[in-house]
């Protein structure tokens, strides 16, 4: 009886104590809490306010790690310069590279812009392909479904509950995909520029194509030589849409934008970039409004 | 996807005019060739990026490898060999100066070149390695393993690295702030810095706040406060803990202490150090930043017959514009220096201290040019205090793996 009595008691501490996940990006944030719901406690280390690929390792993250039983990254590079000693310093066994609580989700994701040689001759860049796969919303499925079976795993006693949480979000997102694609269908923009190659994935998928970068090189600022041909191929090919993402120079692209006439989006690159972006849902159709407008 | 593209053109479609269907049906059509063209070559490329792998090749698990060089130019008030004998009186007398590792010449100066490889062991230990290489040294800068999977928040590292006693000890001479090596350190620790074999055992507080606590075993050969070597017997522990005031505002402060024995007249006494350290770091945008690092240690050598008591600062605010430029001063100081200076009766030891300002340049994140003006008055040169100006421009390279940034 008193086995029965505390195996009871156990179990329902067990089934009551939620898991710590810790995501490095707020978009992957934004993904666990649609399956974890009330479950999980989701943090986000990356302010998206700033540039993804510094962000700034401030000791508190230390005390974040610390206590995570999942940690999700974006991978492909992107935490390069910032995670790796931080997830030294925060000495948790669980979160390891290669641990049980560890998830890559670049590891499920087709790469693209995988570059035939790498060399820091040409910047910095991403070694493994571009790695700014949240920009394109179509990904969101694949996306959600390794961070489910990553969550049912860790925490079997709530299995029913993302699953119910798991396929809810996906039917509510394919029907979110299926009107923003329409939308996407008459967009008119066809030609970008951008300050970097961030939203790659998401003008590849309605076959926007981006001309060029505003930095000359991934990771290098703009010089006045390679800003003057950008000009000149702009008018050459006439585009009329410069992206901007929130936290590059601003002077570039406005200076771009006079000469040429082009109009600048400034789009976010994740969940919360921007004012009105901080759902899923708003900050997908931010990017195609600021784009399409 | 493909099932996705006809919803939404019918979705689409029953928005529009009959009018205009046509023509709108054409333009899904190219629509929707492009983008079959687009899935066509991206499948291609990532085919030929699919390498194959050599049946018994191992390149897979190479360790990551930087290299790094540092070199300098040098203009300076005093000439090479009378600098070289430098005293900072009560610390460093000459001629027992030690030798100078960073711009020790007028003119030109490479100071160093050093290899720093990374690697996983197995599943329980990461293993580093950094050499310090100059023109006829070569040494084992660090050379440790870290485990990663202890439980309970605790880390053990064993092998020989650089102590991490207050703030700036841990740093290696390239992600300093400033060319030269904050003056409280020299006086105390030499140019080689706390670095021993030894076992460390850290312990991170499973709290909403960071709080670390450390503990660490070293051998206890530096010359300059401990070098009693017949066994181990240096103890270091210290505590360190952060807050974040707002977002962007952070507090980082620690409370450290070390136990060690000299070996002054052949006969062994103990020698105590207390540091207390505190930095200040607001994010100001993207790539800017207001960095403000202070660090303060006191000594207490027993010599048997005395017990001297000296202590210093080193206060810096580092001002980073953008991803290119940032600016520094820094300012030091020995603000006790209760011990034996007869050897300098006539010359006055009082406020010794030192001015830098610097000026930094990275055309790239693995790059930096660095102008610094140092306005020196810590200094004996030739029996007599010196005051010395010294004007360097620096270049620090950093090649291969990318080494993340500090805070
Ligand atoms: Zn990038």
């Amino acid at each position: 009886m008193k086995k029965i009595i505390l195996t009871l008691v156990l179990g329902l501490t067990l089934a009551s104590a939620n898991i710590n996940v810790d995501t490095t990006y707020s978009t992957l944030g934004a993904i666990v809490k649609k399956i974890g719901a009330e479950h999980v406690n989701v943090t986000v280390l990356g302010s998206s306010k700033y540039d993804p690929h510094f962000i700034v390792p401030k000791p508190s993250l230390l005390a974040k790690l610390r206590r995570a039983d999942l940690l999700i990254i974006n991978g492909g590079g992107l935490e390069l310069g910032w995670l790796p000693p931080l997830l030294r310093g925060a000495h948790n066994s669980n979160i390891q590279n290669g641990a049980k609580g560890f998830l890559d989700i670049s590891h499920s994701i087709a790469m693209i812009n995988v570059p035939a040689s790498v060399s820091r001759a040409f910047g910095d860049v991403h070694a493994s392909g571009n790695p700014h796969y949240i920009t394109d919303p179509h990904q969101v499925p694949i996306i959600a479904e390794v961070i489910y079976k990553k969550i049912k795993l860790l925490d079997s006693s709530n299995a029913n509950s993302y699953e119910t949480n798991y396929q809810s979000f996906m039917q509510e997102w394919k029907e979110y995909l299926t009107e923003f694609d329409a939308k996407m269908q008459v967009c008119k923009t066809k030609k970008v520029v951008q300050y970097h190659l961030l939203f790659n994935y998401f003008l590849n998928r309605y076959s926007i194509k981006s001309y060029g970068n505003i930095e000359p090189l991934p990771g290098v600022s703009p010089s006045s030589k390679h800003t003057i041909e950008l000009i000149r191929m702009m008018q050459n090919e006439d585009i009329k849409v410069i992206l901007q993402d929130v936290y590059h120079e601003k002077k570039s692209a406005s200076f771009i934008a006079d000469k040429t006439g082009a109009r600048v989006a400034t789009l976010p690159h994740d969940v919360g970039s921007l004012k009105g972006s901080d759902t899923l849902e708003s900050f997908y159709n931010t990017i195609a409004e600021q784009i399409c407008r | 996807m493909k099932k996705i593209i006809p919803l939404s053109m019918l979705c689409a479609l029953s928005l529009m005019a009959d009018a205009t269907l046509d023509s709108i049906q054409k333009e899904l059509e190219t629509q929707k060739q492009k983008t079959a063209t687009l899935e066509s070559q991206m499948q291609a490329l990532s085919r030929a990026n699919t390498k194959q792998s050599a049946s018994f090749s191992q390149n897979a698990y190479l360790p990551d490898i930087a290299f790094i060089l540092d070199m300098s130019a040098v203009a300076r008030d005093v000439n090479n060999t009378t600098y070289s004998n430098y005293a900072i009186p009560g610390f460093i007398d000459a001629p027992d100066t030690p030798e100078l590792i960073f711009n020790p010449n007028r003119g030109f100066n490479l100071n160093y070149a050093e290899l720093a490889l990374h690697s996983s062991v197995d599943p329980y230990f990461d293993a580093f390695l950094v050499l310090h290489l100059q023109s006829n040294v070569f040494e084992i800068e660090e050379a440790y393993v870290i485990t990663t999977s202890l439980p309970m928040g605790l880390r053990i590292k064993a092998g020989k690295f650089r102590s991490d006693f207050g703030r700036l000890n841990k740093k290696h001479h390239h992600s300093w702030h400033f060319d030269s090596q904050a003056l409280i350190h020299e006086a105390l620790f030499g140019p080689d810095a706390l670095k021993d074999p030894g076992v460390q055992l850290q312990w991170v507080a499973p709290t909403d706040t960071y709080l670390m606590l450390g503990a660490e075993a070293m051998q206890g050969t530096n010359e300059a406060s401990f070098g009693a070597s017949e066994s181990n017997n240096l103890y270091i522990g210290y505590l360190k803990s952060s807050i974040d005031v707002s977002e962007d505002i952070s507090l980082l402060g620690g409370m450290s202490i070390i136990h060690g024995e000299n070996f002054v007249n052949n006969t062994l006494n103990p020698t105590d150090l207390y540091g207390i350290d505190f930095t200040l770091r607001e994010q100001l945008g993207a790539y800017s930043s207001l960095l403000w690092q202070n660090e303060f240690i006191q000594r207490e050598k027993n010599l048997g017959t005395r017990v001297d008591k000296q202590a210093g600062f080193y206060s810096e605010l580092i001002y980073t514009y953008n991803n290119n430029y940032a600016t520094g001063l820094r300012y030091d100081a020995i603000t006790q220096n209760d011990t034996d200076l007869s050897a300098y009766s006539g010359v006055n030891t009082d406020n010794l201290d030192r001015f830098t300002a610097m000026l930094e340049y990275k055309p790239f994140e693995m790059s930096r040019l660095r102008l610094s003006y140092t306005y020196d008055r810590s200094k004996i040169i030739s029996g007599e205090r010196k005051n010395i100006n010294e004007v360097m421009l620096s270049l620090n390279i950093s090649a291969g793996a990318h080494s993340a940034h500090d805070f």
